[in-house]
């Protein structure tokens, strides 16, 4: 190799060095004079909502000159693996998104900065004080909620008509639900789908009056009567009004499938669904979901301070203007990208206009009714526990009652050792 | 391991007693010096482009994890010092061992058919000229293929009430198990899959054995009277046999670590805990339950396991590997 | 004679192998990924493919993250092949136990703490921070140690009493006919850069760093996912593997025939 040659190659070995350890814009520490750069990581805009995250962002820096605000994506299912890396490794990004199932575990890590100090400053009057007092903890206000949703009963008013059924009311009980699910079921149509599954089951067992907790906190009550009730309402249904497991085969988004061609009479699922239901060729509506006792599932999803960001004033600041501005609750509302928590309905009233589905003031019912998911520092392993539990009497391999006593201690040894 | 370290020894014994030690000896220990360092560096030339970034990229992690085993850690909070306390909890855990009967069972079921396929594909590809590009990239399409849709596919062929398998199953009067949904067929469900997905994989490794298998000695042996068999068992097979201790050594140290096979085919399934391998486990513990000190514990029981089975492996193909 | 009966085999196993790819294609052109007798024939999926992500950079970094990846693992395992199969140096078997060593634990469990080194050499969200776990391999050196030892002694020790140091035998005697391993080594290193996930999920950060994997999964929401465009993904990610793989399978053929070596 001529000396020419070697230069040529060292030179070009030392761009490519120089490159290959240059940062992305993510993380590039650039902030020009004056200015301070905030990072948000979120699961919810990709892929769908990206655009009008965008223009949040836009009018927040308008508003905040002094300000950028960089985003960072991840899909829901791998989400908290980059968070917890991150935070691992100390790089945890300024802002964050959380829902409240793995709130509880964040705060009692001392993975959420307070934003208490910067509250007390702050009118928070906007917010619906609930949904504000699910993220205290210790009288700290750890996150800010963001948004939330609501699962409700979907029904094809086309199938219920040919049936020559009522459609389902406010006031349904589970034994109406059932004998309907019973006449529509048939001929290529399900009467009813609801999957057998840890969030299925704590928002049965409230319907059933029953709870998951002890008062205190410290012990799983789950397999009371109420609790076997639940289950059973659950297990009722494949086989019967609704396809087994083994029919389903693991086909993904098969209930979403099947009502989309109008196979399916009732379908248990959440607001989210809306956007993807505006062009079916038949009539569909929502109602609360039918009960003996009123509950109804509301998912909540807050958004943090790391600990170690740089400008905890400015994240906050962006955090207030994420979850509460009226640019984001427009932006919210004309996207069907869930619901912000403000106090006053009103600032949403368009919301409830727009349709299909013509009851999407249901939503309110299910607000009104609303049983958050029951949460403790290992969540996700109780979750597991819970959801196996109900398989394994699915299956017939244990009987309900067993299997929920099963899963209670197990659910008892969680919450000991956290 | 080596088995031929004997072979060549060019200057192993030359430094002597008397060239060992740096600067004794004015003028003798010149050469032999300057050689061994020649030697050294020599070694170092080809070693160290993969020992420096191995130590650095691999190892140094792995010491990492061994600190993080003796730790209680959920990676966002603090760490807490428990010593061999996730040792001894893993190893009570009942959880554990069952995991690793079904990770020994996967390779039980995975590895002889993954290895006869791969040979049955590989020997037919070196019989054929025609159409063999087209063939091999065929059967590699499966290898390239995602896992997620490979298991899409895969629990559709095998839908217990209306997957193909099943459907012909009943044409000839059998009825079809419920595969992936029941806790007896939900591994071999997952080994026939990664079987078939892996199978092009195992036929590149030996094909490229195969192109070191002489036509003149098939040849020869023909002209000598030696039948397909004969010629299969007593040439090609031995001539193939450091490919084959290469498939059988590497696919038992990634079947003990099979993980998106299982997570894709049955995880959150009904058969979920029936199927659940180690990995499965580690990656559970990990990234979902915030149970890390558990999970590095448990990976390192489970390195100690697969560092034995490859010794052994290693050990007993001394006696029937043959590198020409 | 027995040639019609193995062709005929060898057809129906490429049809058991084709036919779930198939499937995919048919997929990625049906609404919905639903696919249904007469299949549906709209690339809209393709169309969205695009539109969901800066497509085309995307797949420059892969192609040009995966290139590196395998230059440097292909270079660092053959120098490494050499010296375990022709060298003595004190230690080898046990230095050779550790470089596989380095394959049996888990890669979930070394994330964490390689992201933490990372993090202190400040190579996160770079491309240094995503390629240096890749830049050698205990897989790629016991595979080629074996091509290595394959190759007969006789040939390098006529070079070496011809005068030439092992660097040249390395480059001239043994590289030539270790082709075909180096080759099908190529293929497999291409691949595992091609599908990584977990890796570059951490270490990444920034969109213009993103590579394919990443992309396709962003396209599975919280709640819902369009099938049809994740089938598509699908079918174009497999695309340049399968060039590269046919492309480094000629060239395996191609070296058998140059040397002779049959």
């Amino acid at each position: 190799m001529s000396r020419g040659l070697k230069a040529t190659a060292a030179f070009a070995l030392a761009v490519l060095l120089a490159a290959g350890c240059a940062k992305g814009s993510a993380t590039r520490e650039s902030a020009p004079d004056g200015k301070s750069t905030i990072r948000y990581f979120t699961f919810s805009a990709a892929p769908d909502h990206l655009a009008d995250l965008d223009k949040i962002i836009k009018a927040f820096e308008a508003a905040n000159p002094s300000v950028t605000v960089t985003v960072e994506t991840a899909p829901y299912a791998d989400y908290f693996t980059k968070l917890q890396t991150a935070i691992a490794g100390n790089t945890a990004p300024d802002t964050f998104e959380l829902n409240y199932e793995s709130f509880v575990a964040y705060a009692a890590s001392g993975a959420l900065a307070d934003l208490s100090g910067e509250a007390a400053k702050d009118d928070l009057s906007v917010y619906a004080a609930k949904s504000l007092d699910t993220f205290k903890r210790d009288g700290r206000q750890l996150a800010l909620p963001a948004s939330y949703s609501a699962v409700l009963l979907f029904y094809n008013k086309d199938l219920f008509d040919k049936a020559g059924l009522p459609h389902p009311t406010a006031d349904w009980t589970w034994d109406q639900e059932m004998a309907a699910a019973k006449k529509l079921t048939g001929k290529g149509v399900y009467g009813d789908f609801q999957p057998v599954q840890f969030f299925e089951f704590y928002k049965a067992l409230a319907q059933a009056g029953g709870a998951f907790f002890s008062d205190d906190g410290k012990r799983a009550t789950f397999n009371s009567p109420q609790g076997v009730a639940a289950a059973k309402h659950l297990l009722d249904k494949p086989g019967t009004v609704m396809p087994t497991v083994a029919q389903i085969g693991g086909t993904p988004d098969y209930d979403t499938n099947l009502f989309k061609q109008g196979k399916l009479a009732m379908w248990h699922n959440g607001i989210w669904q809306f956007a993807g239901l505006k062009d079916v060729p038949f009539q569909w509506d929502v109602v609360v979901e039918p009960a003996p006792v009123k509950a109804s599932a509301v998912f909540t999803n807050a958004v943090a301070v790391s600990p170690g960001a740089k400008n905890p004033a400015a994240a906050y600041k962006w955090l207030r203007f994420l979850t509460a501005s009226d640019v984001t609750a427009r932006t919210r509302i004309d996207s069907s990208w869930e619901l912000p928590p403000l106090a006053d309905a009103k600032a949403y009233a368009g919301y409830f206009d727009q349709g299909p589905p013509a009851n999407r003031r249901a939503i309110l019912d299910a607000v009104a009714s609303a049983t958050s998911p029951p949460v403790i520092v290992r969540q996700q392993e109780m979750q597991d526990t819970v959801t196996k539990a109900l398989e394994q009497a699915a299956a017939g391999k244990t009987p309900i009652q067993k299997a929920l006593d099963d899963a209670a201690a197990k659910v008892d040894e969680l919450i000991k050792q956290a | 391991m080596t088995a031929r370290t004997t072979g060549t020894r060019p200057d192993a014994g030359h430094a002597g007693p008397s060239g060992s030690g740096p600067g004794d000896g004015p003028v003798p220990a010149g050469p032999p010096r300057r050689a061994k360092v020649r030697k050294a560096a020599t070694v170092l030339l080809f070693l160290a482009p993969s020992a420096v970034p191995l130590v650095l990229f691999t190892l140094v992690p792995m010491a990492g994890s061994l600190w993080v085993s003796l730790h209680e850690w959920n990676l966002i909070g603090a760490m807490r010092w428990t010593g061999l306390g996730n040792y001894a909890g893993i190893l009570r855990d009942g959880d554990t061992w069952r995991a690793l009967g079904n990770t020994t069972l996967y390779i039980a079921g995975y590895l002889p058919l993954v290895y006869v396929g791969g040979l049955g594909l590989a020997m037919a590809l070196n019989r054929v000229t025609r159409g063999r590009d087209l063939f091999r990239a065929v059967y590699f399409l499966p290898v390239i293929t995602s896992w997620v849709v490979v298991a899409l596919i895969w629990k559709w062929l095998l839908n217990p009430s209306e997957g193909i398998v099943n459907k012909l199953l009943a044409v000839i009067g059998v009825e079809g198990p419920g595969w992936w949904t029941s806790d007896a067929w939900a591994l071999p469900s997952v080994i026939i899959a990664a079987a078939w997905k892996d199978l092009g994989f195992v036929m590149v490794i030996l094909l490229a054995g195969l192109q070191a298998v002489p036509a003149e000695a098939l040849e020869a042996a023909r002209v000598d009277g030696a039948n397909a068999w004969q010629r299969f068992r007593h040439i090609t097979l031995p001539l193939l046999s450091p490919s084959t201790a290469f498939v059988l050594v590497i696919s038992c140290i990634s079947g003990f670590q099979v993980f998106d096979q299982v997570y894709v085919m049955t995880s959150g399934g009904p058969a979920a805990a029936a199927s659940e391998v180690m990995v499965e486990r580690v990656y559970d513990l990990t990234f979902r339950y915030g149970r890390v000190g558990d999970a590095s514990a448990l990976s390192w029981v489970l390195f100690l396991v697969i560092l034995l089975v490859t010794v052994v492996q290693v050990r007993l193909q001394r006696r029937w590997v043959n590198y020409g | 004679m027995g040639n019609r009966l193995v062709y005929a085999a060898l057809v129906l196993a490429g049809l058991v192998m084709l036919a779930p790819f198939g499937w995919t294609v048919l997929a990625s052109l049906s609404p919905g990924g639903v696919v249904e007798w007469p299949p549906g024939g709209s690339l809209g999926a393709y169309g969205e493919l695009l539109r969901a992500m800066p497509f085309w950079r995307i797949l420059v970094n892969s192609v040009v993250v995966a290139a590196l990846s395998t230059g440097l693992q292909v270079g660092t395992s053959a120098l490494a092949a050499y010296g375990f199969a022709r060298l003595e140096f004190p230690g080898k078997e046990a230095i050779f136990v550790v470089y596989l060593a380095t394959l049996m634990i888990p890669m979930q469990v070394l994330v964490v703490p390689l992201f933490i080194e990372m993090r202190s050499l400040d190579l996160v969200d770079t491309y240094a921070g995503l390629l240096a776990p890749t830049i050698a391999s205990g897989f790629g050196v016991y595979f080629l140690r074996q091509a290595v030892r394959q190759v007969p002694r006789e040939l390098d020790e006529a070079a070496v009493i011809d005068g030439a140091g092992h660097l040249r035998v390395f480059a001239s005697v043994v590289l030539p006919l270790v082709r075909p391993a180096l080759a099908t080594f190529a293929i497999f290193s291409f691949m595992a850069s091609w599908n990584a996930f977990l890796w570059p999920l951490v270490i990444l950060r920034s969109p213009e760093f993103m590579t394919l994997p990443l992309g396709l999964a962003n396209l599975h929401g919280q709640f819902t996912t369009e099938w049809d465009v994740v089938m598509a993904g699908s079918v174009v990610s497999v695309l340049p593997i399968l060039a590269v793989y046919v492309l480094a399978q000629r060239h395996v053929i191609a070296g058998v025939a140059r040397t002779g070596l049959k």
